[in-house]
């Protein structure tokens, strides 16, 4: 019965194919080696009657041409291809096998091809509140403005905030692009007629902190002089006294304020910071002795509250390694009106505050270290700021208004400052097609242009006040189709599109001058300028916004912070902010040279080398007995060939990510390596397929834990897939340091000591780990160093995975069905050179993928109107 | 349908009942509905109002669901924290949405019913809420609020638009109570309705631009533009109930402004929190309808009890597989939950609105998209409903093989709440079984 089923359905199709006709007609016809497999195998199980996996053959159509069915078709396609289906492979010859794919393969590609020749790759796409911050800091020329968190998060799909088709728009964010326009124009416009008044602040001796001590008595700070700690009497007898120290020796962790004395920012903005400092070490008896090592600090910016913090405190000047010499340091910080800086050194103890039977508090430290504890001594600090443009009205207002002159303004409502003129019509004009070239990121005409025109004459004409009317416009410029959405490459005489993609690709913003001048000029589809222009942005300083955004999404960075280790089995990383802190910019940092530095793919897995600062080193077990690793700024180190280190995939922050702050996951790491690192990601399960549920009661190991989710058929298939790898991890803990055995609360046999914060800490070391394996093509590893040699293996796919993760990050699109032939050819220009990363980008963004049907190094149209 | 008589407005001696019975203490005529062409007609009764919560990973549904069906059920263990309310709430049991499958995916698809959330090239379509605010029109300042616990903002919503577009929740109780509570001063009043005077033409402008530029553009462009034609249109069609609403005076409230909870670990006082939001907010009758996801999937390890966080993240806990130790700390927090839903129902039946409880005009929905966790499974979900003026204090139970749609249960709180409809989602009639009290 199912297979006169079948073959009724065949008879249908074929009288579609006569019926729709013309043209496409070979389209429609399954190839006859797909016809056959399905008469002959795949009925037998998806048939009407049992429709296996939720999947009746006779159900499905093969007009190609609607996307729905297209997308089944690439599923079998791809089941068949990986040799999944049928499930045994005795029913499908290799020989046999490959006609099926060829032919079933090309009728998809040439269905896929004529969609994307008629609509394009992909839609036109709105700009992400990143990208769109980005933007208006460009245009306005605001390097500061802070606007994103105005508008709603964007959704994710195929891991990235970059996807056309989950960057929908509702009136929830059109309103919030509306506000965040307006938000960016009045911090343009001149907050006066004159810049606000910039003030000094000079600190020495006690004005140098808060208070006389702080949280942990004084092995946590002191003031002292000739490299003595003075007592209070001492402090009250010289408190101006330049020549005392403020010597710091804890890191900035609850309960703690550590702000100089008496300085609020009368007004939001950026502050210069100047200070003279050492690094010391505390010896027994609060004396100080110069340091063997530089000490990084940076500064948090935070209300004045006291112990307690209320609202945000922000990491800002950047870092900064104090040496032993004392010597002069220069940093910037960002504050808002009314909050301070405090001192935040890194990688330091944190006192634990105890108020025993109710006493007066008490402090408990890790063992005094033999060699003396190290901090850094501050002898003067100033303030200066809110710094000011150099020029006034800011360059902010000019792209407003020009050299217009400005008074101050008479309604208290209204702007900061009025614009006069006494020709308003004829300024306005002028104004907004300045601003226009200065947004758009294509010209725009001046049909297009007469709408926004029209709305600041008819605000003029209500006898709203001209820079406001003005704002009005550029307000509703900002937030129209020109700058929200982004649009694919599609004619070949379409320069700008190729050079909007370049950029928001390589500096998540719109395109620079020369981009656009090379897109007026219809040169960004010859090859040469093309891997210029794309070598010079990577080269820009802009390049790391793409470094940060990628990783933040690929890698999920962003959630680096998101789950706090547990301090009872992990005492060593309680409070450690630094630690984390550092594999976040180690992961960027490296990423960034798979870049700049053209390294190969391979990386992804394994390299003989990391970048590192002190603190990593020692995470990484690195230069013991060696040239030790000071400071905080990361260099690259050759690592010892037994390092279980190098390569991302073995990053601390790759597997802080994966892990949930107690525990790892083999299942969890696994599935993550597959889908971001691999480009394998698991399946998703049939819908008609029954959940299972697994009995986990009895499991001791994570091993036994695991057999018992695998013991049912369906679960195995594909835990089979992920879990090897994440077993091959299994030597990581929750930070990435590296172990041999579990831990537990009570089991096992006891570790106990007190940890960096001062606390008791009593844990037991448990079973041996085991991180062997056998991946799904049957290769077996006994550790991570095997493992690494298989997967490295097959570098062209860890470059195939690089290439698709860029392909939706560029395009918003993921890798169509019809891109794929396209994907492999760029492998191949890549293969000789062993698939290095910067040529992989650089073949994409060559590729019709980025540049639309039109390529490159076509001859080019001579039509320019755009 | 007739919009205007759909919504019942009290009168002004059942406003100083609520004044009384309330802890929130409103300054001004409270439920004015905007003035409309048919404003003048003010029936007696108060309005009705929704509260739907969510949790994305649901409960264990052994100690939730009763064995006896009917109205002589015994309490389920995790019932009997709600023992006192027992004829104040109907549990039910073989609801889900038909074609809604898939684990996790159908997180987003609880209030729209959204078939095949798993599909590729799947778009979610109106929620509940959504739906119901469109049929009310613009009653009270803000047509719904949409709240969340630890929610991952960018990606999971319980409100979805008619096209199917996330709308995000808020998760700061002081920005809520700002918007709720906090008067506009004079100048700020006149800058403001400027602001919106200035956002009519702006939007005008905008939208003549879009249009012309549609011309130009493929189908597949023009379907992306038209959710930016949209936007434009449903932002002016706010304006003017925006601008009236802006010149009204806010209620005024005794509370004080409650204080951010940022610690995702404090998961059970951010969810206590938030349905005191949403308690303020149906009180002060700032909105009428308010949804509230409780994304257990985004929270990590939590606080289970002073000193006692629990051993793993909440979705990894979900993912119990009958180990003891897991099963022990799921059940203390679906208890802990239940409490928290206790203490809202409680509060809501203290407080009399005319001549009854709040209670009995607030509908409470309380459910999930996970029938259980543990095996991604996304039938027979749990669901309660509570108040709304239903006769209550029972089990109704459906088929458990063959789901009666979650949706039929969606259109008669639709037509409790004054709208009038045939079909919501996939619903295929009302809910057998479950009618309106009579007064």
């Amino acid at each position: 019965m199912t297979v006169s089923r079948i073959l009724r359905t065949l008879v249908l199709y074929t009288a579609c194919v006569i019926s729709c006709g013309a043209g496409v007609a070979d389209d429609f016809a399954i190839p006859p080696p797909v016809r056959e497999l399905i008469q002959n195998t795949c009925v037998k199980c998806h048939n009407a009657d049992t429709a296996e996996g939720g999947f009746d053959v006779a159900r499905l159509s093969f007009e190609l041409t609607d996307r729905a069915s297209r997308r089944r078709w690439i599923l079998i396609h791809d089941r068949i291809q990986r040799g999944e289906m049928p499930p045994n492979s005795d029913d499908l010859a290799p020989q046999r096998r490959a006609a099926v794919v060829n032919s079933l393969g090309s009728a998809i590609h040439n269905a896929d091809l004529a969609d994307v020749v008629q609509h394009g790759r992909g839609p036109m796409r709105r700009l992400n509140r990143d990208e769109y911050q980005q933007n208006l800091r460009d245009v306005l020329a605001l390097p500061t403005l802070d606007i994103r968190d105005i508008l709603p998060e964007d959704r994710e799909q195929h891991l990235f905030n970059k996807t056309t088709e989950t960057l929908d728009i509702s009136r929830v964010q059109l309103t919030a692009y509306l506000e965040a326009a307006e938000a960016a124009l009045l911090q343009a416009i001149a907050s006066g007629i004159a810049p606000p008044a910039t003030q000094k602040f000079r600190a020495v001796g006690r004005k140098l902190f808060q208070e006389t001590s702080t949280f942990g008595n004084r092995q946590a700070m002191f003031f002292s002089r000739d490299s003595a700690a003075l007592d209070n009497k001492q402090l009250d007898a010289a408190a101006d006294d330049p020549g005392i120290e403020l010597a710091l020796f804890r890191s900035a962790h609850w309960p703690y304020y550590g702000y100089p004395r008496d300085f609020v920012a009368p007004l939001p903005g950026e502050y210069r910071v100047r200070f003279s400092a050492r690094a010391v070490l505390q010896l027994p008896g609060f004396k100080l002795t110069p340091a063997t090592a530089p000490q990084p600090m940076t500064f948090r910016a935070r209300k004045r509250s006291g112990p307690d913090v209320s609202g945000d405190v922000r990491a800002t000047g950047g870092l900064l390694d104090i040496q032993p010499q004392r010597a002069t340091y220069t940093t910037g910080v960002r504050l808002l009106k009314t909050e301070t800086f405090e001192y935040s050194l890194l990688g330091l103890p944190v006192p634990l505050a105890r108020n025993v039977n109710n006493g007066p508090p008490t402090y408990r430290y890790p063992p005094f270290p033999k060699q003396g504890q190290p901090g850094v001594a501050i002898d003067w600090l100033e303030i200066e700021g809110p710094l000011s443009p150099s020029t006034w009205p800011p360059p902010s207002h000019r792209i407003l208004f020009d050299e217009l002159p400005i008074r101050a303004s008479q309604d208290a409502n209204g702007l900061p400052v009025e614009v006069l003129t006494d020709q308003p019509q004829a300024e306005a004009r002028r104004l907004l097609r300045r601003f226009v070239k200065r947004a758009a990121r294509r010209p725009v005409t001046d049909e297009a242009l007469l709408g926004f025109e029209g709305l600041i004459l008819s605000r003029l004409k209500q006898d709203v006040p001209f820079a406001e009317a003005m704002i009005s416009g550029y307000q509703a410029f900002l937030c129209s189709r020109h700058v929200l959405y982004l649009r694919e490459p599609l004619a070949a005489r379409d320069h700008f599109a190729i050079a909007s993609r370049l950029s928001h690709l390589l500096t998540n913003t719109r395109p620079d001058e020369r981009l656009l001048e090379l897109a007026a000029r219809q040169q960004l589809r010859d090859p040469e300028i093309l891997r210029s222009e794309t070598q010079r942005l990577i080269a820009s300083p802009g390049f790391d916004r793409f470094v940060k955004n990628f990783t933040d999404y690929w890698l999920n960075l962003k959630h680096l912070y998101r789950d706090e280790p547990h301090a009872g089995l992990y005492p060593e990383y309680r409070f450690d902010a630094y630690l984390v802190e550092s594999m976040e910019r180690e992961t960027r940092t490296f990423f960034r040279a798979m870049v700049r530095d053209n390294l190969p793919a391979s990386v992804v897995v394994k390299s003989d080398f990391a970048y590192v600062n002190d603190r990593l080193a020692t995470h990484y077990r690195l230069a013991v007995g060696k040239q030790p690793i000071h400071g905080s700024a990361m260099r690259k180190v050759v690592l010892p060939a037994d390092s279980p280190y190098g390569g991302l995939l073995t990053q601390a922050a790759v597997l802080k990510v994966t892990a949930n702050g107690s525990s790892t996951s083999p299942v969890i790491r696994g599935a993550w390596v597959m889908e971001r690192l691999l480009g394998q990601p698991p399946p998703p399960p049939p819908e008609s397929v029954p959940a299972v549920e697994p009995d986990v009661r009895g499991a001791k190991t994570i091993r036994e834990l695991l057999a018992r989710h695998t013991q049912a058929k369906s679960c195995a298939e594909c835990h089979a897939r992920f879990d090897p790898v994440g077993f091959g991890l299994e030597n990581y803990d929750i930070l990435g340091g590296w172990r041999t055995r579990y831990r537990g609360l009570s089991a096992g046999q006891r570790i106990t000591g007190i940890d960096r914060a001062g606390h008791d800490f009593a844990y037991g070391l448990t079973s041996a780990i085991d991180a062997g394996g056998q991946l799904p093509d049957g290769r077996r590893f006994d550790d991570i160093h095997q493992l690494k040699e298989l997967l490295v293996a097959d570098t062209r796919q860890l470059a195939r995975n690089l290439l698709q993760q860029f392909t939706v990050y560029t395009t918003g699109t993921p890798v169509r069905f019809s891109d794929r032939r396209e994907i492999e050819r760029l492998l191949d220009t890549c293969a000789a050179n062993g698939y290095r990363v910067g040529d992989l980008l650089q073949a994409l963004v060559h590729s019709k993928i980025v540049l639309g049907p039109a390529g490159c190094g076509e001859p080019q149209s001579e039509s320019t109107s755009p | 349908m007739n919009m205007c008589n759909s919504v019942p407005i009290p009168t002004r001696p059942s406003r100083r009942a609520f004044l009384r019975g309330l802890g929130v203490t409103l300054a001004l005529p409270w439920l004015e509905s905007l003035p409309r062409a048919c404003g003048a007609a003010q029936p007696a009764a108060p309005p009705c109002r929704m509260l739907l919560i969510s949790n994305n990973l649901g409960v264990l549904p052994q100690p939730f669901f009763p064995r006896q069906t009917g109205g002589d059920y015994e309490l389920s263990p995790y019932l009997s924290e709600l023992a006192e309310l027992r004829d104040d709430f109907t549990v039910f049991s073989g609801l889900s949405h038909p074609d809604v499958a898939g684990g996790h995916s159908t997180e987003n698809c609880f209030l729209t019913g959204a078939r095949g959330p798993t599909r590729s090239g799947f778009r979610n379509s109106i929620s509940l809420d959504q739906f119901a605010a469109e049929a009310l029109g613009p009653l009270t300042r803000f047509r719904t609020l949409n709240l969340g616990v630890n929610i991952d903002k960018a990606n999971r919503s319980l409100s979805w638009t008619r096209n199917g577009i996330l709308l995000p929740a808020e998760d700061s109780a002081s920005a809520l109570f700002q918007r709720m509570f906090v008067q506009n001063d004079g100048a700020g009043l006149r800058r403001q309705l400027r602001r919106l005077e200035e956002r009519g033409s702006i939007l005008d402008t905008l939208l003549d631009d879009a249009r012309r530029f549609g011309r130009s553009l493929g189908a597949d462009d023009n379907r992306r533009l038209d959710q930016y034609l949209t936007s434009v249109r449903e932002i002016e069609q706010r304006l003017d109930a925006a601008r009236v609403w802006e010149t009204r005076p806010k209620p005024v409230t005794n509370q004080a402004a409650p204080v951010d909870i940022p610690d995702k670990k404090l998961f059970f006082e951010k969810f206590d929190l938030m349905l005191s939001m949403a308690q303020l907010a149906l009180e002060s009758d700032s909105t009428r309808i308010v949804t509230l996801m409780v994304d257990a999937f985004a929270t990590p390890i939590f606080k289970l009890h002073e000193n006692q966080n629990t051993t793993d993240g909440y979705h990894n806990l979900s993912h119990h597989g009958q180990a003891a130790d897991k099963v022990q700390q799921l059940e203390d927090a679906d208890r802990q939950q239940m409490t928290l839903l206790r203490q809202l129902l409680r509060n809501l039946a203290d407080k009399r609105e005319g001549e009854r409880r709040l209670l009995d005009h607030t509908m409470v929905l309380y459910g999930s998209n996970m029938g259980d966790s543990n095996t991604h499974d996304n039938t027979n979900l749990p669901i309660l409903l509570a108040g709304g003026g239903f006769t209550h204090g029972q089990h109704l139970a459906f088929h458990r093989e063959n789901n009666t749609p979650l949706a039929n249960l969606y259109l008669s709180m639709l037509h409790r709440l004054g709208v009038e409809t045939d079909v919501f989602a996939s619903s295929d009639g009302t809910l057998s079984g479950l009618s309106v009290t009579p007064v």
